[in-house]
């Protein structure tokens, strides 16, 4: 199990499936290619997902709020922060009033428009065989 | 131009801040720590940086800063004061 991340514009569309180098079970990387991906999608880019190891729903760690929080401030435009795990997904938005005060609310994945990617994000994450 | 005043040892800075970007006036050092960078990040953008609206609010805690030195193509040493973006499973601050 290795995590990956995916960037989602408007139309609910994954326009790029993140898989650095370095990336491990537990973390993914600071990359300047994904900010240049986020900053070249600015206009359509709703949100980013990411998988957390396990199952149940997740929560972001400290390093996953500092990166939503300064992604939207490069940006200048608040985003979607989806956590997913092998049978949850979560989606974080800024309530404020703090910069890092973020929020989650649970996705339900068999139903929402989500479900094309979230599958692929999961078989990139936890193998073929586990990614349904 | 730019490539024609920069001395060796100083660079370029580009900062990205709400949806913008801009260069600041003056070189720095090339050497200058993380931290001094984003410090001086943070005083610019607050006064007004070209090509970035003034914001008293800046803050670039959350940001890092690339180094690319002087190359055949830029003729400059460059830094670039970015968002971070790595994503990690340690527990929630």
């Amino acid at each position: 199990m290795l995590e990956v991340a995916v960037v989602i514009t408007e139309g609910d569309v994954a326009a790029h499936f993140h898989l650095p180098p370095g990336r491990s079970s537990g973390s993914i990387p600071d990359t300047r290619d994904l900010w240049e991906v986020l900053w070249s999608h600015r206009e359509e880019l709703t949100g980013v997902a990411h998988t957390h190891p396990g199952g149940g729903a997740p929560r972001p760690s400290w390093e996953d709020l500092t990166t939503f929080a300064g992604c939207e401030a490069g940006l200048g435009k608040r985003l979607v922060w989806w956590i997913a795990t092998r049978d949850a997904m979560v989606a974080f938005r800024w309530t404020g009033p703090s910069k890092h005060d973020y929020a989650g609310e649970p996705v339900e994945c068999d139903v929402l428009p989500h479900t094309h990617w979230l599958h692929q994000l999961r078989a990139l994450t936890y193998g073929e065989n586990d990614g349904r | 131009m730019v490539a024609e005043v920069i001395p060796l040892h100083q660079a370029q800075v580009n900062i990205t801040w709400q949806g913008a970007n801009g260069d600041l006036p003056d070189p720095v050092p090339y050497d200058a720590t993380d931290a001094e960078i984003r410090a001086w990040a943070t005083e610019a953008v607050r006064a007004g940086v070209p090509g970035i609206v003034a914001d008293r609010r800046a803050d670039f805690s959350d940001f890092v800063v690339d180094r690319f030195p002087a190359n055949n193509e830029v003729p400059h040493n460059r830094i670039f004061v970015r968002p971070k973006t790595p994503f990690g499973r340690s527990s929630l601050r």
